[in-house]
């Protein structure tokens, strides 16, 4: 598009660079153009098929400028909707998808630019309307798994997942992605954002089906195939990271709510599942597989160690207690930290052996 | 063995480094600098990274007139302009505040500013602190807070800008931004439950409802995410930790031991700090989570000796500054987070710098010198852990004994 021919009736604004050195920045002359013209028509708040052509070329220059996507959605809305009294029935979906595709080659395999994705949750909020908002989402989450396989950990593409299921909040979505964070997981065990995303699902999940009783945790059937769920992860790689802290995470939830709950029937239950997931995690310890190098595992034992002292009888305790001498040697880097538990957990068996 | 708090081995590069900061600001002028163009847009914050990092190294009469501060100054030329004189750089930053919306941009072309942005606004608010200019009277101060004040949203959150981008990480900018302005209304914990009413007239934002919805961030891993749900990540650890220390909030962090057990896992073999569970080591980390750490009284819970090594091996050993990992190019951002780094695990007082003299220290919870935090009077929240002593740099805040 040759911009002057094309805007020959407006006048373009330029950036008024005053006297100022050190404010002075220099752009291409093609820049400079494009965005002296998108002042103008900024101004003009001209909402027009050539308004929109130049937000395309002024984004490709800039994908950060935020000024122009805001305008490029009211051009796009205006042009979307007829301006007729019935204007709510026909909205231009062909043409949000096909922005949504834009914003899609605009941000390539890796987009980081919160901008992108905000247009499109800005569309799509447009798009998750009837009976096919089902069948968006579904698609749009096709493009965020394509974006999740070439960076598995983009913070903003797992926010837009959880955006999107939540917004629809269907059974069938919840489940799916607890399929899914599985399926990521599988791929690569060691990937927390996926571990957090099974969490989210598991647990806004249950709560989106239970709208009438909102515990914040989940039913004990749920946590225990979690527990054993994580239980299964630290044991294909127990030198990963994530699966203890979704073990410790699920089991300290189930912990406190029955400490809060005084005589909640699910009291035994939850001892019972604590002192199976620490005999499982023993075994672990002791006969190690041959997958993995022989010797301590830190992520392991310090695992073990918050759930013994959680079970605080005298010879969790002490279990405990041996295990952090352990750990002083083992994790040097937390030498000190180590030490300091060390200390604490000596006070608690002073406790109960009183 | 080697101790946990030793003195790194190797050289600090105190002279390199100052000199690193002082001409980046020429290069910065220079829009066809690889630094002049990459900062363009946000470079109200990279003046708040080198002042920052200067004001570590030097005295505040050096830090004005090595980057002309309040004065201006002959600019380094690249040879065309012999006698260009550089605008003092508080009046500059003027002249990015937009009177429109009461906030401040990231940069202005001539006399138009950019398009204000919280993050910006608060950068520009901690230059005019370390400039000891936050009483000049082009200084709006309701306007700014009534721009705060303006992006909080009906849950409590905050977004960035009028678009909308929400992040816990805009809840710390705004306390921040509030306080420094002395406008910051404390929930009221022992009562109501409720943001304190000093008048009749309404608080300015509801920080109760904004504590609330950063306690709705935290995971089930103790960390804290931009978003509730989002992973943990250790950026938001800080702002999330920052925002409850800055409202007097942290008696709500139950098991402040679980989210420092997160944050001291991030420690790496090589001493250096991660961000998210086998992410790379990067200096900036050694910011994020050892301020958090700091404000939760547990900077011990890592190996200071080693990180400090960490981080004095990403120093450039000839043009000065700290890349985010060794043999990287060193920037800005880096180069002020590492100082912070060896601020926080005071070792820069280890160090010593060539006359001395003891560096001025790093207040993790603003972001600035301690003497500017102390001249300011702010007020924000550390935890005593166990009973130990709170560092000397934290007494100037409450201590909550959990
Ligand atoms: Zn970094």
């Amino acid at each position: 598009m040759n911009i002057p021919d094309v805007f020959s009736d407006i006048d373009p604004i330029s950036q008024s660079d005053g006297p100022e050195p050190a404010c002075a920045i220099t752009y291409t002359p093609e820049f400079v153009e494009a965005h002296d013209y998108l002042r103008a028509v900024l101004k003009a708040d001209e909402r027009s098929e050539r308004a929109f052509a130049l937000t395309t070329i002024c984004l490709k220059f800039n994908p950060a400028n935020y000024t122009c996507w805001h305008f490029r959605r009211r051009c796009l809305v205006s042009l979307c909707t007829p301006t007729d009294s019935d204007a709510r029935a026909t909205v231009d979906v062909e043409r949000i998808d096909t922005d949504l595709e834009f914003a899609d080659k605009l941000g390539g395999t890796n987009p980081k630019n919160y901008q992108l994705w905000y247009h499109r949750r800005a569309l799509l909020e447009i798009r998750f309307k009837g009976d096919e908002r089902i069948q968006v989402a579904q698609k749009e989450l096709g493009y965020v798994d394509k974006i999740l396989g070439d960076d598995n950990k983009n913070y903003h593409a797992w926010s837009h997942r959880q955006w999107i299921i939540r917004t629809i909040n269907q059974p069938q979505l919840w489940s799916a992605e607890i399929e899914y964070s599985h399926s990521k997981i599988l791929l690569d065990p060691r990937n927390n954002s996926a571990w957090n995303q099974r969490w989210f699902a598991t647990h806004e999940g249950e709560i989106a089906a239970n709208s009438g009783m909102k515990l914040g945790k989940l039913s004990f059937e749920k946590a225990e195939e979690e527990a054993n769920y994580a239980v299964c992860g630290a044991q294909v790689d127990p030198f990963n990271e994530s699966p203890w802290r979704y073990l410790i995470g699920v089991l300290m939830e189930q912990c406190r709510w029955v400490q809060r709950e005084e005589g909640a029937d699910d009291k035994d239950k939850v001892n019972g599942l604590l002192r199976d997931c620490v005999a499982k995690i023993k075994d672990m310890n002791d006969s190690p597989t041959e997958d993995y190098p022989a010797g301590p595992c830190v992520s392991l034992m310090s695992a073990l160690v918050d759930l013994l002292e959680t079970v605080g009888d005298k010879t969790s305790l002490e279990e405990a207690k041996n295990m952090m001498g352990e750990l002083v040697v083992e994790d040097p880097v937390r030498r000190k930290y180590w030490h300091k538990r060390q200390s604490t957990v000596l006070v608690l068996l002073g406790k109960v052996s009183e | 063995m080697t101790s946990e708090t030793a003195a790194p081995v190797g050289p600090f590069y105190d002279a390199l480094h100052a000199n690193y900061i002082v001409t980046l600001g020429d290069k910065l002028d220079s829009p066809t600098s690889y630094e002049g163009a990459v900062t363009e847009h946000l470079r109200v914050s990279g003046v708040y990274w080198s002042l920052a990092a200067l004001a570590l190294l030097r005295t505040e009469g050096e830090v004005d007139d090595l980057m002309g501060l309040t004065k201006p100054i002959q600019a380094a030329t690249d040879g065309t302009d012999e006698n260009k004189i550089r605008s003092a750089i508080v009046d500059w930053v003027f002249q990015c505040y937009d009177a429109r919306v009461g906030g401040f941009g990231g940069n202005c072309s001539g006399e138009n500013p950019h398009d204000a942005h919280l993050l910006y606004t608060l950068s520009a608010l901690q230059v005019l602190a370390i400039s000891n200019s936050l009483d000049d009277e082009r200084l709006d101060k309701d306007a700014i807070a009534n721009y705060v004040s303006s992006l909080q949203n009906e849950d409590g959150s905050f977004s960035g800008d009028e678009w909308g981008e929400i992040d816990t990480r805009f809840t710390y900018i705004a306390f921040s931004c509030l306080a420094l302005l002395g406008k910051l209304p404390l929930p009221d914990w022992n009562n109501s439950n409720s943001t304190q009413v000093v008048s009749e007239e309404k608080p300015i934002i509801d920080t109760y409802k904004a504590v609330k919805y950063i306690m709705s961030c935290r995971n089930f891993d103790g960390g804290f995410g931009c978003v509730p749900g989002a992973e943990s990540h250790a950026g938001q650890v800080f702002t999330c930790v920052g925002a409850l220390s800055i409202a007097q909030s942290l008696h709500l962090l139950e098991d402040a031991d679980l989210l420092s057990w997160w944050l001291a896992e991030r420690q790496c073999d090589s001493g250096g700090l991660n961000g998210r569970p086998e992410k790379q080591a990067d200096v900036c980390y050694s910011w994020w989570i050892l301020s958090a750490l700091s404000i939760l009284g547990r900077v011990d819970w890592i190996n200071t000796g080693k990180l400090g090594q960490f981080i004095l091996n990403c120093q450039d050993d000839e043009d000065g500054g700290i890349a985010d990992r060794p043999m990287d190019m060193p920037d800005v951002y880096h180069t002020f987070f590492g100082l912070c780094g060896l601020s926080l695990i005071g070792q820069l007082e280890k160090i010593g710098n060539k006359e001395g003299q003891n560096y001025r220290q790093i207040d993790p919870v603003f972001a600035l010198p301690t003497d500017v935090v102390s001249r300011l009077g702010l007020k924000a929240q550390v935890i005593r852990n166990g009973g130990v002593d709170v560092e000397k740099r934290l007494q100037l805040h409450s201590i909550l004994d959990i």
